[in-house]
């Protein structure tokens, strides 16, 4: 189970971006980050995983935990030993290698060669299309394909939590739907924990069991998936939706402008 | 006719120990994006190392060359540790220059420990020379030539099949991607020094079993340059080809052109042939085009 506790974060011990964010994933659970550019989430998955470090950044205040032990001095590569993998937002494949080995360096902390090898057929299993590519160079894969690329790399690693930044970006809704059924059955079949960052709300809520918002640093609104998807705000500033068929009348508008501030 | 074959065979093979030394060069490039200025500094010293081992502490050869491979895979760990690492997430031309300032040092430890400017490695081949047709070379280049090839062989299939090897491609393609995988970049950094040193070593020992102890030995480490310039910097199969049109170019060269221009002109000939070839592929012959995904 991993704990945020209250964390702030820096960079460069100037620039302040998270100003206590607290969130809790649960073993097993899918947990969705939501919010516009810019609210700290990718940050937020950077804190846990390490990668903070090398960016100059640093956790200034709170604690992380993960099952009881303190995380947020440890570095990148001690967090992955510990099972704790992230996925980077944009694809980022290495684009010289085939799509084998990119799944190989994935494993590589693991020792047990016949595990790496059935959970390599076990990705072949859940992205079939990779099996037809894995000797393709994977810069020369498409954009869906390099996804599922990373997605699993990242399962390769045989991870207690797997977070995930943005996996649904650029890609065509059809994909993505497929790329989250992958991840929701990859949840129920491994047990994995999976951290889930996202824009596109409604795809993050399908599949979640609870859900964060995030706004300038700050965690604004929690919830289980269902409280999220009713919520109005959510439905309204996140999924574009409002009450169906009624004509928008200038006082709601100015509604709208007295809600822009959450709480 | 004789004379050709001579010179076709012994450009060939003094090429691929270049080569050799070069695929140093792109190991540390492609893992860390430093390009190591002190290649013929580095080759220098471990030929006067091993002159030190086998000569002045007189090891059998056997001992005294794994002594020069312990000291390369030392020397490797050093520089990255205490040179190189303090360095990460610095501007990467203060990396590059801190290697020139490395090779000066090196040069200069060189001339400190071992002032004298000359010397010659026990045999370390068969001296008797073979017979090719009417062409006769001595042993030596065919053993540099085996040897390299060898090596050659050995790096691709670490490069191939080994994660390490497989870990150390990806870090060249992305290094915050491989972090995010839990991979420690810094040890990969290390063992790139590891081996380029290494190579470099057995490189120093072939070139100075065939003409001794020079200071014209970082000379090498400049053929090596063009032999990276020429096959494109972050290609193995690059270097492996390239080194020996360098070797040829220049024994070549030297025996045909030495007559019409002057003495020293196979030095100069590596060069002319790179600049041509960057005006037709600037990428180097076998360098990596970035991948564009349109």
């Amino acid at each position: 189970m991993l704990v945020l506790n209250n964390i702030e974060v820096s960079y460069l011990n100037v620039i302040k971006v998270l100003h206590g964010v607290s969130l809790t994933v649960e073993e097993g659970a899918i947990v969705a980050l939501l919010g516009a550019n810019g609210a700290g989430k990718s940050t937020t998955l950077k804190a846990i995983s390490g990668l903070l470090h090398i960016e100059e950044g640093e956790v200034t205040d709170g604690s992380i935990q993960w099952n009881g032990e303190k995380i947020d001095r440890k570095s990148a590569e001690e967090i992955g030993k510990l099972g704790i993998i992230q996925a980077l937002e944009g694809r980022r494949v290495f684009g010289h290698l085939t799509a084998e080995e990119n799944l190989l360096v994935g494993a590589y902390h693991r020792t047990d060669r016949n595990a790496v090898k059935n959970d390599l057929a076990m990705v072949y299993d859940y992205f079939p299309r990779l099996k037809d590519l894995r000797h393709g160079v994977a810069g020369y894969l498409s954009g869906g394909e390099q996804q599922m690329l990373v997605i699993g790399r990242a399962m390769m690693a045989a991870p207690k939590l797997m977070m995930l930044d943005e996996p649904s970006l650029g890609l065509a809704p059809l994909l993505v739907e497929e790329i989250y059924n992958i991840i929701e059955r990859f949840n129920t079949e491994s047990g994995t924990s999976v951290l889930l960052v996202e824009q596109n709300v409604r795809i993050a809520l399908s599949i979640a069991h609870t859900g964060y918002v995030m706004e300038n640093g700050r965690i604004v609104l929690d919830g289980t998936a269902d409280f999220l998807r009713n919520n109005e705000d959510i439905k309204e500033f996140y999924m574009g939706l409002s009450t169906v068929g009624t004509r928008k009348s200038y006082r709601e508008v100015k509604h709208y402008k007295r809600r822009k501030r959450w709480l | 006719m004789a004379e050709l074959l001579q010179f076709t065979i012994t450009g060939l093979t003094v090429g691929m120990v270049y080569a050799l030394i070069a695929l140093g060069f792109v190991l540390v490039w492609k893992s860390s994006g430093v390009a190591n200025l002190a290649l013929g500094q580095l080759v220098l010293l471990f030929s006067w190392f091993t002159y030190g081992m086998l000569v002045q502490a007189g090891l059998p050869i056997w001992v005294g060359f794994i002594a020069v491979i312990i000291f390369a895979v030392l020397l490797g760990w050093i520089i990255e540790r205490f040179i190189l690492r303090p360095l990460i997430a610095q501007p990467i031309l203060s990396l590059i220059t801190i290697t020139l300032g490395l090779a000066y040092f090196i040069e200069g430890l060189v001339v400190f420990v071992w002032p004298a400017s000359v010397a010659a490695l026990p045999r370390l081949f068969p001296v008797e020379p073979f017979h090719i047709g009417p062409a006769v070379v001595s042993q030596q280049y065919l053993w540099a030539a085996i040897i390299s090839l060898a090596l050659f062989g050995l790096l691709s299939l670490f490069f191939r099949y080994h994660k390490m090897g497989i870990a150390m491609r990806a870090t060249a393609d992305d290094q915050r991607a491989v972090q995010a995988c839990g991979i420690p970049v810094t040890r990969i950094f290390s063992r790139s020094w590891m081996f380029a040193c290494v190579l470099a070593a057995v490189g120093g020992v072939l070139m100075s079993s065939i003409g001794g102890i020079t200071f014209g030995l970082v000379g090498t480490g400049l053929k090596a340059f063009s032999v990276v310039i020429l096959g494109g910097l972050d290609s193995f199969l690059g270097a492996m080809i390239a080194g020996p049109i360098i070797g040829l170019a220049e024994n070549l060269g030297e025996g045909y052109l030495t007559p019409l221009t002057w003495p020293g002109v196979r030095d100069v000939i590596p060069f002319i042939i790179i600049i041509i070839v960057m005006f037709v592929k600037p990428y180097g012959l076998f360098g990596e085009e970035r991948i564009e995904r349109i």
